[in-house]
């Protein structure tokens, strides 16, 4: 039996490049993002002053990031419900076909190999310009919306644009899940006489619940923190009206008045979200793995 | 019975094609328009192009400096994965097989930091970025690109080597191998499921990631395929022909990626998030 | 034992791959194959060699003109050339040219490292918080100082001292189609009521009035820009100081809503899809008689239309004809970094770009207007239209607010498009972040 110590000095060897790129690339620059936001600094200045929780009290009051903070929750509401329905449809209906699974799978899994913001360029001609032709001279009117520019239908736009990005990759996990669902469960089941939609539920659904919930919190984590698409398409406009927390952030710090160190205190609040939404995920987790 | 099966097929066809014509339908619509010249564009934008127009991509692979920018990205994704599955290879496989109290402190703060968002970091990475002298290097990207992403890397393969029996290199071990010997001749080769989908994934990410290069590398000459293209955007923001030529060619290296790699890269991704 | 020093090997392999990396950009034995040039102004390049018969140094540029990179480019190999005739320096300029919605946030992020570069262009407007940052040279002894114009000089100067050098200075107000006011028989109104009968002719002769492009938020923004300066200069002068002193309020200007809701009335559909590209060349092709846009937007539309007959006139807030006025502006000046180790290689190009023989040549083809002695060329008729308002008195000096309270009306104007606030509402908010930015600068 080694020492403790021998063990432990073994270990920061082997361990030390992985460690070193770590600290030097993400650990130190967010334990110093966490001091910034105590500080005033503009990001321009050489020097700034340490203003202790001045930035958590004004962010309190502050009337816009509460208005991002609403938009971002409607967003994530409404993609976590639309995505993953739309994705575990889709990956249902595959699984039931007898042929073309491998076609329909490729097919949709293509735009989650592009960026968003690529994607998001190719959808802003999809608004600015298609749209506009069909409504104009195929008579289909309803189209002639200001997809772009009106505040209900550019959040419309941007889950359009979201969920285009977002369920192939949910709908590959679903397919998987439910790849693991044994034959013969289903068949019991289709012989006790249950119909198509009976067996679905009582056999198929709890055993793809894992693959469910794996799905959920990761569109929350991802949408809790849409940047691309929103950024691509509308900016946030028109006005703030289509501005997410993560837009809110990045305008803070870098545009109007500069407030460098207000903006990493309203990050840290934007992290402080996701590692609760975390810690509820893993207890979920934890839970059912006991059960 | 049968008609019901038939009708039940149709009516799921119908759906997913739906769901494929939602999905394919930018993509194909910046094909085709790409292929026309701007009066064309703005007259019928559905219309298939009556001629392939293919000045709109030479003028557009010139402008983007495709090649070379094609080739940075390419170096950028390649190493950073590269240095990512050395290090975290190692690390991981080394942390799971040490059983003690800095271990257990060191995973969890690679685990933890997993959630730390990229816009709280990004100035203060960018100061460490200048501090090392890596602006404007590509080599200096990926290893930033390796930091950021090692945890995530670290944590796949630690959950996986728990999988490995450990007699294979107690075995190995009592045949005279060193450690390293151990890693790379018989643990590394055991991952290789895993490091086939952590390949995937970060090369995805890196590929397609936007926000650091912007702010490291400010060098034309060293621009990726996302920032080239972006570039276009604000030189022809009303010349369709040209941006959608753009963002074919940006699209068409990953397109060509997926179609060879295709299996490899739904199974990689699917393993990667059931047990991310 | 053995082990460990296997380990170590790794170890130190793995550090010298670092150590290689950290020196990546100090040129010689770089390992990537990309960076075989030093990428930063910054590494030590001073140091000669004493087989080599001249010196070499690097500038590096940051600049915003991205759709005039050729041009620039151009005018920094002529740089080059002169600086290796003149002081046998071989110089290499890295021109570096962000993409514009980025270029703000780059910059600033080179200025908080060690890296910034040694020239850039930055707003006028943000001269005040550059130069408080300690990130501007004062210029004011150079040569360049003597050659601009007056007018012009004042927009770039601080406490008395020139601070940067202008580059795109413009009088610009509301650009009209002059061959369709020919037609409906109207002339550049001088009053809010003079302008809803040029908009009701112009309809009558079945043209849209007004064209309206607000996907891009600064494109509204200039309507506030000039209804305030038209309606502040001609009515209250003292507003923007009271302004800054927390005593006056944008109660005050509410005039300016009623022709902003004119325009937005009398425009075409579909604004909130339309960049400001788009708009300018719909605008060159017919699509409406006037325009609110300035005259930097006049490439565009003579490419798009050549025949197209441009003209300016400034735009009517109310009744008051002292408040229709053309806006007297500077937006796009270059800096010089203090702390450039190659600082007097740095001023030589600040100076370069008023240089009396080659400065003409680079300023009209990127059709930026004249504003020094050394301009002497003819401009295109609608900017010797703006400029016209400008010699007879009818042009005001841009108001400089706070960055955050332009940025918050060019919202704004989206959201009074869109019909999403009212203007109390909007003077509410105004109020509002105009005092917050009082509250931050203090």
């Amino acid at each position: 039996m080694r020492s403790k110590k021998y063990e432990n000095l073994n270990l920061l060897i082997y361990v030390f490049p992985a460690l070193f790129v770590y600290i030097a690339f993400k650990m130190f620059p967010a334990a110093s993002g966490l001091f910034y936001s105590m500080t005033n600094w503009n990001g321009i200045n050489k020097t700034y002053n340490f203003i202790g929780l001045t930035n958590f009290i004004d962010l309190v009051s502050d009337s816009y990031f509460w208005q991002s903070v609403v938009f971002t929750c409607k967003y994530v509401a409404v993609m976590l419900v639309i995505a993953n329905i739309t994705a575990l449809g889709i990956a249902v209906a595959i699984e039931s076909l007898p042929r073309f699974k491998g076609l329909y799978r490729t097919v949709y899994y293509m735009p989650n190999m592009i960026s968003m913001v690529i994607g998001g360029y190719m959808w802003r001609f999809i608004f600015h310009k298609v749209l506009y032709y069909m409504a104009d001279n195929w008579g289909w009117s309803f189209l002639d919306q200001s997809w772009v520019g009106d505040t209900r239908y550019a959040f419309i736009s941007i889950i359009i644009v979201a969920a285009w990005g977002a369920v192939g990759y949910l709908m590959i996990i679903y397919l998987a899940a439910l790849q693991g669902v044994p034959a013969a469960l289903k068949e019991a089941s289709s012989l006790d006489g249950a119909n198509a939609w009976q067996s679905f539920w009582n056999v198929t659904f709890p055993s793809i619940l894992p693959a469910l919930s794996i799905c959920l919190f990761w569109t929350l984590n991802s949408a809790f923190q849409v940047f691309d698409v929103v950024y691509s398409l509308t900016g946030g406009g028109p006005g703030r009206a289509t501005q997410s927390v993560a837009m809110n952030i990045y305008e803070e710090a870098f545009k109007g008045n500069i407030r460098y160190g207000y903006a990493t205190a309203k990050s840290t609040v934007l992290f402080i979200i996701i590692l609760i939404i975390t810690a509820v995920q893993l207890r979920v987790m934890r839970k059912r793995g006991d059960e | 019975m049968k008609t019901g099966k038939r009708t039940y097929l149709i009516i799921i066809n119908t759906f997913l094609i739906l769901a494929g014509i939602y999905t394919l339908f930018p993509l194909l619509l910046a094909l085709s328009n790409s292929f026309k010249t701007n009066g064309e564009l703005l007259g019928n934008v559905v219309s298939l192009p009556k001629q392939l127009h293919f000045e709109n991509y030479i003028r557009t692979l010139e402008k983007m400096n495709y090649l070379s920018t094609l080739g940075n990205t390419v170096f950028t994704a390649g190493i950073s994965v590269f240095i990512m599955v050395l290090f975290s290879g190692v690390a991981g496989w080394k942390l799971c097989r040490t059983k003690t109290k800095l271990s257990n402190f060191l995973y969890s703060m690679f685990v933890f930091s997993m959630l730390i968002p990229f816009s709280s970091i990004m100035i203060p990475l960018y100061k460490v970025i200048l501090g090392f002298r890596i602006e404007n290097s590509l080599l200096g990207l990926s290893f930033v690109y390796s930091g950021l992403g090692v945890s995530m890397a670290l944590f796949l393969y630690h959950g996986f080597v728990k999988g490995i029996p450990l007699e294979l290199e107690e075995a190995a071990s009592i045949d005279g191998c060193r450690p390293l010997q151990i890693f790379f001749l018989i643990v590394f080769p055991l991952l290789r499921p895993i490091t086939a989908t952590i390949c995937i994934t970060n090369i995805l990410w890196v590929w397609n990631d936007f926000l650091l290069p912007l702010i490291v590398l400010s060098d034309n000459k060293k621009y990726t395929l996302l920032l080239s293209t972006n570039t276009l955007f604000g030189q022809y923001s009303s010349d369709w022909t040209a941006i959608l030529s753009a963002l074919i060619l940006a699209a068409l290296p990953v397109i060509v990626f997926y179609a060879v790699f295709q299996k490899h890269i739904i199974k990689g991704i699917a393993d990667g998030a059931v047990k991310g | 034992m053995k082990k460990m020093k296997k380990v170590l090997c790794l170890l130190i392999s793995a550090c010298l791959a670092f150590t290689l990396a950290a020196c990546g950009t100090s040129g010689s034995g770089a390992p990537a194959p990309t960076s075989n040039t030093p990428a930063s102004a910054n590494t030590d390049v001073s140091a000669p060699s004493n087989e080599a018969p001249v010196r070499s140094a690097e500038l590096t540029i940051m600049m915003s003109f991205s759709s005039f990179m050729e041009q620039w480019e151009t005018y920094c190999r002529q740089f080059e050339a002169k600086v290796l005739a003149e002081d046998k320096i071989e110089l290499k300029i890295n021109l570096e040219m962000p993409s514009s919605d980025m270029y703000d946030s780059i910059l600033q992020a080179r200025m908080t490292g060690s890296d910034a570069p040694d020239l850039y262009t930055i707003h006028s407007n943000n001269i005040g918080v550059y130069t408080e940052a300690g990130n501007l040279t004062n210029l004011s002894g150079e040569a360049l100082a003597g050659k601009i114009f007056e007018n012009v000089k004042n927009t770039v100067t601080v406490d008395g001292n020139l601070m940067a050098v202008p580059i795109e200075s413009q009088a610009w107000a509301v650009l009209y189609n002059k061959a369709m006011f020919a037609d409906a028989g109207v002339t550049p109104p001088n009053t809010l009521d003079e302008l809803k009968e040029v908009c009701a002719k112009l309809k009558d002769k079945g043209y849209t009035p007004f064209m309206l492009a607000y996907q891009e938020q600064w494109v509204p923004q200039l309507m506030t820009a000039l209804t305030l300066g038209g309606k502040v200069t001609g009515d209250v002068p003292d507003w923007l100081t009271r302004m800054y002193k927390g005593e006056a309020s944008y109660e005050e200007m509410r005039d300016i809503f009623e022709v902003i809701n004119l325009i937005m009335e009398n425009g075409t559909s579909r604004a909130m899809e339309q960049g400001a590209e788009v708009g300018a060349a719909e605008f060159a092709n017919g699509a409406a008689a006037m325009f609110v846009q300035g005259t930097w937007a006049s490439n565009t539309i003579m490419t798009t239309n050549p025949e197209m007959q441009l003209g300016v006139l400034p735009l009517p807030v109310n009744n008051n004809p002292n408040c229709t006025l053309v806006n007297l502006s500077t937006s796009t000046v270059l800096g010089v970094y203090p702390n450039s180790t190659e600082k007097d290689l740095a001023l030589k190009f600040a100076n370069y770009v008023l240089d009396d023989n080659d400065s003409a040549a680079l300023f009209q083809s990127c059709g930026f207007n004249p504003l020094a002695t050394s301009h002497k060329y003819e401009v295109s008729s609608w900017v010797a239209d703006a400029y016209k308002y400008v010699e007879d008195g009818r042009a005001y000096q841009d108001l400089i607010l706070p960055s955050s309270v332009t940025d918050e009306q060019g919202k704004l104007m989206q959201e009074l498009y869109v019909g999403s606030v009212t203007p109390d509402e909007i003077i509410e908010r105004l109020n509002k972040v105009f005092q917050d930015a009082n509250k931050l600068s203090q």
